[in-house]
């Protein structure tokens, strides 16, 4: 990638997140905006994909001390849970997401416990 | 296929944290000179070290920071809806601001 000049390599790679953030923002807003049939002006997006960025800046701020607090040295579900916490809508939404994801993983872990008593007369034996 | 391309990705939400605390650590931790025996942990200080982070963790983020766009756009698409017009101005994000910001 072609760095800039007068950037820092942080920078730089901040402005590429940013714009990457950006993309991903202007994509789910224009969806959004489809449904009730408006238009949004360019610099409302901008204003957006901004305060989005600063948002997600916040929470990785959050989410970290949450960790951290737990005693913890990575970031787990419960911790993005808690950053969430102002609404309880969203923590709502959130749950019932977070517990989709969950479900289709457990089924495998499952299996392994199946097998697990079955091994272990053989091992009392 | 632009689906997944133009979604929030969990690598990019990643970046964006490592980022934050790459520069949390180098800038010094928050309360690290005052406190930094509270926050250690095993005898190892904590706030020297980075965070891994949990996949779910992060497709949760993703989801977080999904709905807060979502949410930012349909308060703006009502208070424009309200006024009449069909597209969005910078004065009715202004006025959902304040409330958007209380909620998340």
């Amino acid at each position: 990638m072609k760095k800039r000049e007068g950037l820092s390599d942080s920078q730089c790679t901040g402005q590429r997140l940013r714009n990457r953030l950006k993309l991903a923002v202007i994509a789910t807003a224009e969806r959004e905006v489809q449904k009730h049939e408006m238009q949004i002006s360019p610099h409302v997006m901008t204003a957006l994909a901004d305060l989005t960025f600063k948002y997600a800046e916040e929470l990785a701020k959050d989410v970290e001390l949450f960790a951290h607090h737990a005693g913890r040295k990575s970031v787990m579900v419960d911790d993005v849970l808690l950053a969430a916490h102002r609404n309880e809508d969203v923590v709502a939404k959130l749950r019932a997401f977070a517990r989709s994801f969950t479900k289709s993983k457990e089924h495998q872990p499952e299996k392994k416990r199946k097998r697990a008593p079955n091994k272990e007369p053989d091992a009392c034996a | 296929m632009e689906r997944t391309t133009t979604m929030f990705q969990p690598d990019t939400v990643h970046e964006i944290f490592k980022l934050v605390w790459g520069q949390l650590a180098s800038k010094g931790r928050y309360f690290s000179d005052i406190f930094s025996d509270f926050f250690s942990f095993n005898g190892k200080s904590l706030g020297s070290q980075l965070c891994s982070t949990n996949a779910n963790a992060l497709k949760l983020s993703c989801e977080l920071l999904r709905l807060f766009v979502c949410e930012a756009v349909q308060r703006v698409a009502i208070i424009a809806e309200g006024e009449g017009l069909s597209t969005i101005e910078g004065t009715h994000l202004e006025r959902i601001l304040p409330q958007l910001l209380l909620d998340f």
